[in-house]
């Protein structure tokens, strides 16, 4: 029985710090996917994960609405990818190194709307494409996982990429954009 | 097929999971509908995305790195905090300052401020000692029904053994058991098995506690403990003092006793069935020396006064845990539970009063229609199916509230139908009276012994008792019980068992049950001989009343009421 985000987080506030490995669980994919588009590696993407956890779990109390946590995440996480990459541009000596990296890390973003946009799915839309990708089941599994019937898992998937496709295109994240901004 | 069903089928259609009639619906749709096309192409491009994205995810696991920096954060912050109103409270105090942190303080510190800052610090060393734990194993003894919850408390039971094993590196597992119940986390999964009922719930995730076992972890994680403890003295003006013993061996304990009220008035229906909504004194104890908590005793608060319910007398630090305790070995006929998922007619049940649900399960269990029934309870087992079916309704009363319960409670009186059952009896005995020594099934398995330890002892009219048989003697045992007299049933049967008896329906009474009304009539059938167990037995049939309150909640994602428990 998965609690939705807003139980979850209620019960790591209420006392039950350790429920906070089960939110961890959940997002720890997609968080990853969406820093690893940011700053460009695996294992800055991973130490930025980490640390947006961390600080997510010790700002609990300030957040307003519990059931946007993911966007939330995402929002911590989006400012500790930016402090990561300032720190190591500080670092660099070599100013033509610097300037590699800032244009990759341009080149970057350009994907990253992908889990914004998943972000803002209502949250049973959200939890099949999150076990269909990042968990990597198959559509079948996810019926077995959720115990729904494969019908009402495959027509909630297909509902969840419409919605999906709408959101990357209002944000300029779909193909064409992605498209334009590489010609520019 | 048009659009909308079209789109619907987008991802079955591109996964070939779609039966031919239909796929060859939506694949001839696509041909004739440009948008639609447009649209199953575009999401063709985004599949290929995402299954790109998640790859490049598969092998990132962070949870225990994240809950290391999170206990360590947790810690610090507590510890900070504790030092901190500490600080304040000194400070406060000498200038006698009134207002703001300070008045909060003099709440939490109550009539002892030292006392009770002592307490906070004694706490506090505690958890710091416990911080560096690899392993814990507390075994303890609690009063409760041994298949109940594991917070379930009835000061009027027998205490029966109760114990967690908990392991925090290399990874968190932990298991809870007590005679009825096991729930184990294995790192992976989080398992509960209820023995008796081959009954199972399991959450594919795992869980830091679940299954009402919060409080036992809670000892494990002396860390939570102070920040609930601090929280709730807080909020709820408990007082917390300590004092200092000196054991037979010489070495001095600090000991933290924390007054804890749970807010429930004394009239509501679940006071003091659980920790949660019981009042209760809290006795901690450490070693002075080593800082560690040594054991615990919990006692039962009531106007007529305390009972000690749970005595921790076993704390095991840093054992090595055998790896076969994360293992649970479960029978292969287990009945798993599941969460009720939105039917195809789901607003005709969604819409039902908790009167209305309650009564169409109970229609349903009085049909036999399973189906049906399975809509308001998960599971339905063989012996739900054998306690339930065929039952008859007497009556059914409005639904209350309790406090301390998410869902409701509804009244109820049923007749059940009649369950056979055997009594072993003998008459090898000095008196040559037959007297019943253990009750089994129909397939003739032990259920309950009645220890007969001693022989039956030589009645002053023995020979009217000797003169019964098999059948009559077990009758008369029977009759002797549905009229609660002890003195009668004595002549039948182990003291143990009328003792058992007697508890139980002075238990009934205590509850407000009518003792003679829920007890069943018992009609003793036959006398058979076994040549499997070389026994007597005298097969009966019980027909009983049952007269109690069905707790049915609907907090779940199709808002059906669900039968949770109350038989």
């Amino acid at each position: 029985m998965d609690l939705a985000d807003k139980e979850q987080v209620a019960r790591c506030r209420d006392g039950h710090p350790e429920d906070f490995g089960l939110l961890v669980d959940r997002y720890q994919k997609p968080l990853f996917s969406f820093l690893a588009s940011r700053v460009g590696n695996f294992p800055q993407a991973e130490e930025a994960a980490q640390e947006s956890f961390v600080r997510a779990f010790l700002s609990l109390k300030k957040l307003r609405k519990p059931e946007s946590f993911y966007s939330w995440l995402l929002g911590i996480a989006g400012r500790v990818a930016k402090e990561q990459f300032r720190a190591e541009l500080h670092q660099r000596k070599d100013r033509q190194a610097a300037e590699t990296m800032m244009m990759s890390a341009a080149g970057r973003d350009e994907e990253y709307p992908v889990e914004e946009a998943i972000a803002v799915l209502p949250e049973h839309h959200r939890q099949v494409i999150l076990l269909r990708y990042y968990e990597g089941l198959s559509c079948k599994e996810v019926a077995v996982r959720l115990a729904l019937p494969l019908g009402t898992v495959t027509k909630t998937l297909s509902r969840a990429y419409a919605l999906l496709r709408q959101e990357l295109q209002a944000r300029g994240g779909g193909e064409q954009t992605v498209n334009k901004t590489r010609q520019s | 097929m048009n659009c909308a069903e079209c789109r619907d089928n987008f991802i079955a259609c591109a996964e070939g999971l779609l039966d031919r009639g239909e796929e060859l619906q939506c694949r001839a749709h696509l041909e004739t509908c440009p948008e639609c096309r447009a649209e199953y192409e575009g999401i063709a491009r985004l599949h290929q995305r995402l299954l790109a994205r998640g790859q490049a995810a598969a092998g990132v696991d962070i949870v225990e790195t994240v809950m290391r920096r999170v206990r360590q954060e947790q810690f610090k912050l507590e510890r900070e905090t504790i030092m901190s109103k500490l600080f304040k409270h000194r400070w406060g105090f000498g200038l006698g300052a009134a207002a703001g942190a300070a008045a909060i303080l003099l709440l939490l510190l109550g009539t002892s401020p030292k006392a009770q800052a002592r307490a906070a610090e004694v706490m506090t060393q505690g958890a710091q000692a416990v911080a560096r734990l690899t392993s814990i194993h507390l075994r303890g003894q609690l009063r409760t029904a041994p298949q109940d919850n594991f917070s379930h408390i009835d000061a009027e039971r027998e205490f029966c053994a109760i114990e967690l094993w908990k392991q925090f590196v290399p990874e968190l597992k932990w298991r809870a058991e007590k005679p009825g119940r096991v729930a184990v986390m294995d790192g992976e999964s989080t398992v509960l098995y209820i023995k008796n009922g081959h009954y199972g719930n399991r959450f594919p995730h795992p869980s830091p506690s679940a299954y009402d076992t919060e409080w036992l972890h809670r000892i494990a994680s002396l860390g939570n403990t102070i920040s609930n403890e601090l929280r709730n003295a807080q909020a709820k003006g408990w007082q917390m003092d300590t004092s200092e013993e000196t054991a037979a061996d010489g070495k001095v304990k600090s000991v933290v006793t924390i007054h804890a009220k749970s807010g429930v008035p004394e009239n509501d229906y679940l006071k003091n069935s659980f920790f949660d909504n019981a009042d209760t004194r809290r006795v901690y104890r450490f070693d002075a020396g080593t800082k560690l908590l040594e054991a615990v005793q919990f006692y039962l608060v009531r106007p007529s006064g305390e009972t000690l319910i749970f005595d921790l007398n076993q704390i095991d630090y840093n054992q090595p845990l055998d790896a076969k305790l994360f293992v649970l070995d479960l029978p292969a006929d287990v009945s798993w539970w599941q969460e009720p998922q939105t039917l195809p007619d789901n607003e005709k049940y969604a819409s039902m009063t908790v009167e209305q649900a309650a009564r169409a399960f109970l229609e349903a269990c009085s049909r036999k229609d399973w189906d049906e029934a399975g809509k308001f309870m998960s599971p339905i087992n063989e012996q739900v199916k054998q306690y339930l079916g065929g039952l008859e309704i007497v009556s059914l009363g409005e639904s209350f509230a309790s406090k301390s319960y998410g869902g409701r409670f509804v009244p109820y009186e049923i007749k059940l139908q009649p369950q056979e059952f055997n009594v072993r009896v003998s008459n090898t005995n000095r008196a040559k009276r037959w007297v019943l020594t253990g009750q089994y099934d129909t397939k003739l398995q032990l259920e309950h012994d009645f220890k007969m330890s001693t022989e039956p002892e030589v009645l002053a009219n023995n020979e009217a008792y000797a003169r019964l048989s098999a059948q009559e003697a077990v009758q008369a045992y029977f009759d002797a019980q549905a009229k609660f007299d002890w003195v009668e049933m004595r002549k039948f049967t182990s003291e143990l068992d009328v003792t058992e008896t007697k508890s139980q329906v002075e238990m009934a009474e205590a509850q407000g049950m009518d003792a003679h009304k829920i007890m069943p009539v018992i009609e003793a059938v036959e006398a058979f001989w076994s040549p499997e167990q070389s026994a007597w037995f005298v097969k009966c049939r019980a027909s009983a009343t049952k007269k109690w309150n069905l707790a049915v909640r609907n907090d779940n994602p199709a808002r059906r009421w669900q039968v949770d428990g109350g038989f």
